[in-house]
């Protein structure tokens, strides 16, 4: 494990490279580009703003004022979302790369959740731009708990790794995974407090949800924009959980990596 | 002049490039064994096949530093599966090989390009894939474009795709072999090009032999072997079979009816 850990470490520059490829072809091929990056994350927020606050006017699912609470919740999936897609891909859309270099394969997992990583910071301007108009409007103030948000990216990190090395392995030795990962990233959409807070729940949900990642880790998100105190049990949970993940991963990577290069 | 007799060295283990002790990999026969999550879930009862052979077993031999091995066998031997297992991109299910530096892959060429990006692009990344740093790609850049020839330059800032097989090739193998790995592994490709680049990739070859790298060489051309290797292993059903003089070997496996 700890050998396999500094096999990735030494070749972390080519990690960047890797990373660096992937921004510009993200970046240098479509028009829009970085438009991308924000539109649609912004577009879903106005979807679900339209249809919670103005239609059903329940804007009090969230945290005032609720777009942002939206944008807040939203940006990080978005990142959640794409890295799990693509990296249950990883070995598989890489797998000319994968079979003639001879690098630590989890670098491949690693390289997406990064990649993806990096388009979500570029996206925070939007979030901070929006920050900047609540707070000059005085419908929203800042707090010290603001340092907490790098806390929830690292933490998000770990968990996205640890799905990444689960399921890139487990989608080259079966086709299907795939299409599983898209029917359980669309109901974990809902499943994960983005479009309404934790204690909006039933008490009986509330306990389920701490076992999702993602609600101890959006709490840390949020925690600097809005005045709501902070739940310590989702976020206990949820750290714990996150490692977990990643220690998970690792091994059963490990385990599965033989099978694996024979089959791609 | 251009290869070193490595017996002497084979001799001194702790110097070897190489070291295959007992090596074995087991595929499954079907070449689809890809299972259905159903099969998964159900414990794989059904469909999926279980039956496997070993495409190496018991595989054992030392290279030294210099060293040119040719690797003969008929198809279905285990050749290309030894290349990579040296190369890292199998793992054995038996025993280990160790490998003593870095190795230059010349088996899928093309294989860290991307089409939607220039060659330039292209050469700059997949270079940095391959461990050299900026400055050496910086310092090589022209190298490389100059042996993959004029009309690659002339594309450099194409995007990939638009290259024929033939240039993407090219460029591919000059790549590889700028790199300073002191081990390289060739695999069939030195037939592909024209005529003049082949003979350019030849020389090539022997400038890289000359500066001492061991090669490991799979080819069913029997000049290439002569030319380039000085031992020679033979796979036969996935176990090794003979090693020796590359001279020995290939009559020992032109003796043996195919």
């Amino acid at each position: 494990m700890l050998e396999r850990l500094t096999r990735i470490w030494a070749q972390r520059a080519i990690l960047r490279t890797l990373v660096q490829r992937d921004l510009r072809v993200r970046y240098a091929r479509s028009w829009l580009g970085y438009l991308w990056t924000i539109i649609d994350p912004l577009a879903m927020a106005l979807i679900y703003f339209l249809v919670f606050a103005v239609i059903f006017q329940r804007s009090d699912a969230g945290h005032k004022p609720y777009f942002l609470f939206l944008i807040v919740g939203l940006l990080p999936w978005q990142w959640f979302n794409a890295s799990i897609n693509e990296s249950a891909r990883s070995l598989i859309s890489e797998a000319k790369l994968v079979r003639s270099t001879n690098l630590p394969r989890e670098l491949w997992v690693v390289r997406v959740v990064i990649s993806k990583g990096i388009e979500f910071v570029l996206s925070l301007p939007v979030l901070f731009a929006f920050v900047v108009v609540y707070v000059f409007t005085g419908e929203t103030k800042l707090n010290w708990r603001l340092v907490l948000f790098p806390v929830a990216l690292v933490l998000q990190f770990i968990f996205q790794t640890g799905i990444g090395l689960l399921l890139a392995p487990a989608t080259v030795l079966a086709d299907d995974t795939i299409r599983v990962v898209r029917i359980v990233l669309r109901m974990l959409f809902y499943g994960t407090p983005i479009i309404y807070t934790l204690d909006r729940a039933p008490h009986w949900l509330q306990t389920a949800l701490w076992f999702n990642p993602l609600s101890g880790i959006l709490e840390l998100y949020r925690a600097g924009f809005f005045p709501q105190p902070l739940k310590i049990a989702p976020l206990v949970v949820g750290a714990l959980m996150s490692i977990g993940f990643l220690v998970w991963g690792a091994i059963s990577f490990a385990r599965m990596e033989r099978a694996v290069l024979k089959e791609i | 002049m251009a290869s070193l007799a490595g017996q002497e060295s084979s001799a001194t283990s702790n110097r070897d490039v190489i070291t295959a002790d007992g090596l074995g990999i087991e595929f499954y026969r079907s070449r689809r064994r890809k299972l259905s999550l159903r099969e998964m879930v159900l414990r794989r009862e059904n469909t999926a096949p279980t039956e496997t052979f070993w495409a190496l077993k018991d595989v054992s031999f030392r290279v030294g530093p210099g060293e040119a091995v040719g690797l003969v066998g008929s198809n279905g031997g285990g050749k290309s599966t030894l290349l990579k297992m040296i190369a890292g991109v199998l793992l054995p299910d038996e025993g280990t090989v160790k490998v003593n530096g870095g190795v230059a892959p010349l088996i899928e060429l093309t294989g860290g390009f991307l089409g939607e990006l220039s060659a330039r692009d292209n050469v700059m990344l997949t270079a940095g894939l391959h461990g050299l740093d900026k400055q050496a790609i910086e310092e090589r850049f022209d190298e490389i474009i100059d042996f993959a020839g004029p009309q690659v330059r002339a594309g450099l800032d194409m995007p990939f795709r638009h290259f024929s097989s033939g240039m993407q090739v090219r460029l591919g193998f000059a790549l590889i072999t700028t790199l300073d790995e002191p081990i390289v592994l060739v695999d069939e490709v030195l037939a592909v090009g024209d005529k003049d680049f082949r003979e350019k990739c030849y020389e090539r070859m022997e400038t890289l032999l000359a500066q001492g790298r061991t090669l490991f060489l799979v080819s069913h051309s029997e000049p290439d072997l002569r030319r380039f290797c000085t031992r020679g292993l033979y796979l036969k059903g996935g176990r090794l079979e003979a090693d020796g003089s590359m001279d020995d070997i290939l009559e020992l496996y032109n003796a043996k009816p195919a």
